[in-house]
Formats: C-alpha cells, structure tokens, sequence
C-alpha cells in the first residue's frame, strides 16, 4: 500500500514538472554593479537604465520567441573580490546567459575572467578602462564596451582642454585606481605633446574627504585647468573644497562627473565645470534624445551618461540574445559582435555599436559644461 | 611658491583635521585606559553622529550649532546602549572577546545605516557652506574655522570633568585599579556607562561637524577607526593628554605631507609614524610602560 502511494505521488510530481517546464521560462540575465560604497551613485543610475531597456524589451514581447528577461542583480561593492564572487553565484547557481557589468574598472577586470572562463559574455555597466578589454583575446571577446575606453575619453579630454577651452598651465589630479591612473597618463601625453605645461600631478586614495592640503598647493601652483581623473562623489568633493580653498581654476572632469547629483553636492562651485560626455539629455542623436524623453517619463529624473550606458549595455545584450536563438553563451557573444546595425543612444548622431576586435566601440565624445547649474552639451563638431 | 601664506594655510588645514582626529581618539583612549576595551566600532559612532546631524539638520532644519549637542546626546545613548547589550556581558572574561564583538557591533552599525540612510553619500547642507574666511592668505569656511574652537572647548570640559568632579575621579580611580575602586565605593558599572557614553559622545560630535564638511556615508567609520588607532598608540594607550598631542600631529603631517612633498603619501605617513614609535618607544610618545597583569 505504501509504495502505491509513492508511485502516485512520485507519478504527479513528474507530470507537474513536464507541465511546468512547458511554459515560457524567462531567460536570466546576470547585473553586477556597485549599489553600495563609494561608486554607489553611479550604480543606481546604470541600473536604472538597464531596468528601462529590459522593461522595453519585454514589453514588445520579450526574447527568443516570447520569454521574459528576468534580471539577476547583485552588488558588487566596488570590491573585486565581491565582484569576483557575484559572477561565479550569477552563473553557476542563477544560470544567467550574461551578464550587464559593472562599472569599476578594477572590479571588471577579475570579473571578467570568470566570465571568460564560462563562455558567458559581459557587457560593460561603465567600467572604461582599456587594461579590461585588453585582457580580451583579439578575436575572441569575452567582455565588451558600447563606447570609448579610456584611453580614447583623456586624449579627447586632453584635445579639448588645449584646443576649446583654451588652457596650457594644467594641473592633474587622479585617483589611484586602474581607472583614474590611464585617464591621467593619457592626459599627460597628448597635453605635453601638444605644447601644454603639466605643473602638478597628484594622485588620491578614491572614497578620500580631505583635499584640501592637496588643492591648497595647486592654488599656489596658480593653473589655469585642472583635470580630475576619478569618480564622482570625489570629484564633487575635490570641487567644492576648491572653491573653499580660493582655486580659481577651470576644472576638467572625467566621464562619470557630469551628473546631476555632482552638481547637487559640488553647489555653485559647479558653475563652468567641463566634462567630455557621451550622453547629455539635449544631445544632437536623435535616439539619444528620445531615449532622454523615455527615461525622464519613467524615473521623473533626466537621465545622464550612466543611464545611458546601462541602456546600451542592455539592449545590445537582448538583442544578442533574440539574434542568437539560443541561450548558448558563444552563440549569444558572436551575435553581440554583429550588432553594427544596432544604434546608440550615447555618441553623435548615427553611432552604431560596432566592436573592434577586442570587444570595444569608438566615437567621437562630446563635451558637457554646467552652465546656469544645468548641464549643456556642446556640439559634437566643435 | 612656498611661501609663507602658503605654510600657514597649510598648518591651519592640518590643525583642523587634527581635531577631528583628537576628539575620536580622546574617546577611543578614554575608553581603553579606563575599561580595558579596545572598541573597534569607535568609527561608527562617529558615522551615526554625521548621520543624526544629517537628519537633525534636514528633517527639522536644525541649525548646525544647536544639532551639535542633541547629536551628541544621542550617540552617547548608543554607547551606553553599546556598553549594556555588548561589552557588560563581557566584561570579566578575556579581553580578546570584547575586541571581536567591537567588530560585529561594527558590522551591524554600519549595515543598520546602509538600510537606514541608503548608500548614497549626504551632506548638511547649511547656510554659512559658502561663507570663506580669508585672513592672511588663508582661506577657510566658517564650519572648519569652527571644527577646532569647539575641539578645544570640548576638551577643556572633558579635562574639568575628569579632574575636578566625582565622576571624573571615579573614572580616573577604576583606570588605576577597578578592584581597589570598587572598595573604596565606586560602582563601577556607573563608570562603565558614563566612559562609554563620553566616548561615543566625542566621536559623534565629531562625526557630526564633519558631516556638513565631507560627506557621510555607512562606510566613514572605517578610516577614522584606524587614523584614531594609530593616534592612540602614539600618544600612549589611556593616554588622554596623549592623544591631543598625537592627533593635532597626525593631522598636521598629514597636511604637511600632502602640501610639500605629495598627496600620494598622505595616508602612508600616519602609518609610518606609528611604525617608528612602535619601533622606539613601544608605549607611546607619553605613555608609561605597564606590565600585562
């Protein structure tokens, strides 16, 4: 009587599975970003735009012939070995089929390989730095970036710095981050090159308050521009307590500072500030701007260059997913290298996502002053 | 370039952060020297304090100097809090327990604020920001001008109390010899909640004035742990005199470092300085050697 019943139930058990797994599952996209920490700023407005590209997506239908993108998300507290952890959990336990990540290059850079490892493609969440995409086999990316590295963005920062704006008594102040040190480095170069005198270059642990010994010597330096290669919330800091401190200097900031939030915290010290951006709301691409409209709709704040990036970053990625058929991880990343046709919200108008051989874009970057306390972009054929 | 001006901007930097250091180390000393516990959640009671005056000052638009003393009044809360629910169950076992349980207190009080406050970074936000002082080629805000008037005020008080009450001389008795004291009529689980409530009190105030000068985030507790670490081993471990001196130093080679030589070592000079006194006089610049009982 008793191994009657376990036939029974063991007979149900079976068939409720087979019903079960008719259904549409919903294909599992791993998000690895900083929520917390130092970076947490920039985390939460990546998410943002990723979580817009999937609810778009899924809305039209979803992937792979009706399946819904469900996000896995996980904080990597811009620690690598956090991040590290992240992604093995997010393949080996969630099954994700990619993974949207993360934005310190540090973190990139050892997350990358457990990605490698597994033949799961990753798609930058703002991480810039070239050391990352050069760690890619040429030919066989693993992780890939929807716009310039860094190299590209301080040698931009560098051609505008001399040639808009003017300046050649210049002043770098960098954090001491894979990030930080490429911009300056680059910086560096192409400004010597071009006839500039670097006076100062001062390096800063990143999540450091304290900048005002740093700035007071700047000050007696006397530079025209200052160049900040970091984060944010630095960044902000490093502005307001110039100003505090009597430098009056042109400061130059590196990708991720032209925000709202930078200009919240850094007050009217803000007023002039310069960054090289890729994405501002009132950029000249037309699908930048509609991208602006939507997300403003969605989140009720405009949207800045991190938003933007997680859209990118997203939408390739979905679309790699549909093209490919499958969720096999090598199908999914040689669909990702085909998506020239795809158009970016970031870049001039026209900008298409087309990856180098080792998984990056190039366009030409903008460049974004506050004026007024708003941010403005300057056209991008200045 | 180095000039005169520039020097003296320099040191006014360094004494400014110098008191910060001074006041979260007096209170981490305090507590060492007097229970025996080296507390490593001293820093978070500086984050709470940033935090309640970044409430204090937001919520209820309570100016900066009134927020001071209610933020001070409710970290001390919490360290007494700390005292009952962590530290007196303790108290009579092996000294290396209260250290670990300092570190969970600290990961709890650190991701009680993640949930709390989130971790986006937040500023007081007050009128007097934009207001630079300038005299003599030095500029400085009124909120850091104010940072070392109100250290020296505090300390002051904290020495009348210690020297010239009975608090104080209950708090200086059990620091001899808690047996002895406790003969001679103190309560010592008086004295227990009182050095943890000053403690905590001095790094919350802290905390809070730099709060409308820096930002606060969960993880500000961190770095001021260590900095008030290495004050306190050079000034002597239950040193108080000690760690004023040693404080106002840190910070002011710290400031001296990144001014002339370059901010990549600012960090590394504290450490270092502690290394060589470790190195040459093992009980601090103003400590007495004591054998461990």
């Amino acid at each position: 009587m008793q191994k009657l019943w376990t036939l029974i139930g063991a007979a149900l058990l079976v068939a409720g599975s087979v019903t079960l797994s008719s259904a549409a599952e919903p294909v599992k996209v791993g998000v690895i970003l900083p929520l917390s920490g130092g970076s947490s700023i920039a985390g939460s407005e990546v998410i943002q735009g990723v979580k817009l590209a999937i609810e778009e997506v899924n809305a039209q239908g979803g992937v792979l012939s009706g399946r819904q993108i469900e996000l896995v998300i996980e904080d990597d507290e811009s620690s690598p070995t956090k991040g590290t952890m992240a992604a093995r959990k997010l393949i080996e336990s969630d099954g994700v089929v990619a993974i949207i990540g993360t934005y310190n290059s540090a973190v990139s850079a050892t997350a990358m390989k457990v990605a490698a490892e597994h033949k799961v493609p990753m798609s930058s969440g703002g991480s810039t730095s070239v050391s990352v995409t050069n760690q890619n086999e040429p030919g066989n990316p693993w992780f890939f970036r929807a716009f310039p590295g860094s190299d590209e963005q301080g040698t931009q920062s560098a051609v505008d710095v001399i040639e808009v704006l003017g300046k050649k008594r210049l002043a770098i102040l960098h954090d001491n981050s894979a990030y930080g040190k490429s911009l300056a480095d680059t910086f560096e170069k192409v400004t010597v090159e071009a006839g500039a005198e670097i006076l100062a270059k001062e390096s800063y642990n990143a999540g450091e308050q304290d900048f005002y010994s740093v700035l007071s010597k700047l000050r007696a330096l006397e530079p025209e521009a200052v160049y900040m290669g970091g984060l944010v919330g630095d960044g902000a800091n490093i502005v307001r307590q110039a100003a505090e401190i009597g430098l009056k200097a042109l400061f130059v900031g590196s990708g991720s500072m032209m925000t709202d939030k930078f200009i919240e915290l850094a007050g009217p010290a803000s007023e002039g500030f310069a960054v090289s951006s890729m994405f501002e709301p009132n950029t000249t691409n037309d699908y930048g701007r509609a991208f602006a409209e939507r997300y403003k709709t969605r989140w009720g704040v405009s949207a800045n260059v991190h938003a933007a990036l997680g859209y990118d970053s997203m939408t390739l990625v979905a679309k790699a997913i549909d093209r490919a058929g499958s969720t096999d991880g090598v199908a999914i990343r040689d669909a990702l290298m085909k998506s020239d046709d795809v158009p970016l919200v970031q870049g001039p108008p026209g900008t298409m996502a087309k990856y180098d051989e080792i998984g990056g874009v190039s366009f030409k970057i903008g460049m974004a002053v506050v004026k007024d306390g708003k941010r403005e972009m300057l056209p991008f054929n200045r | 370039m180095y000039t005169f001006e520039f020097a003296l901007q320099i040191l006014v930097n360094g004494l400014i952060t110098g008191s910060i250091y001074v006041l979260v180390a007096m209170g981490l000393t305090l507590i060492f020297g007097i229970l025996g516990v080296i507390n490593f959640s001293h820093g978070e009671f500086y984050m709470l304090g940033g935090y309640l005056g970044v409430v204090a000052s937001s919520a209820y638009g309570v100016p900066l100097l009134a927020a001071l003393p209610l933020g001070m009044a409710g970290v001390a809360l919490l360290g007494i809090a700390a005292e009952r629910l962590v530290f007196r169950p303790i108290r009579d076992r092996d000294v290396t327990n209260s250290i670990i349980s300092s570190f969970g207190l600290a990961v709890v009080l650190q991701n009680a604020a993640l949930l709390a406050f989130g971790p986006q970074p937040q500023l007081i936000k007050t009128s007097l920001s934009s207001i630079s002082l300038s005299a003599f080629g030095v500029f400085v805000t009124f909120q850091r001008a104010a940072i070392p008037i109100i250290t020296a005020i505090l300390v002051i008080l904290f020495h009348v109390v210690l020297r010239y009450t009975w608090t104080g001389r209950c708090l200086r008795a059990v620091a001899q010899h808690p047996t002895i004291a406790q003969l001679s009529g103190v309560d010592v689980n008086r004295v227990a909640v009182a050095t943890f409530a000053m403690g905590a009190a001095l790094a919350g105030g802290a905390g809070l004035m730099m709060a409308s000068v820096f930002m606060v985030q969960p993880g500000v507790g961190n770095m001021i742990t260590l900095k008030a670490f290495t004050v306190v081993i050079m000034g002597g471990m239950g040193n108080v005199h000690g760690a004023v001196v040693a404080g106002l130093l840190l910070g002011v080679a710290e400031s001296f470092t990144s001014g002339y030589l370059t901010n990549d070592f600012r960090d590394i000079i504290g450490f270092m300085m502690v290394i060589m006194v470790l190195l040459f006089r093992p009980s601090g610049l103003f400590g007495r050697a004591v054998d461990r009982a």
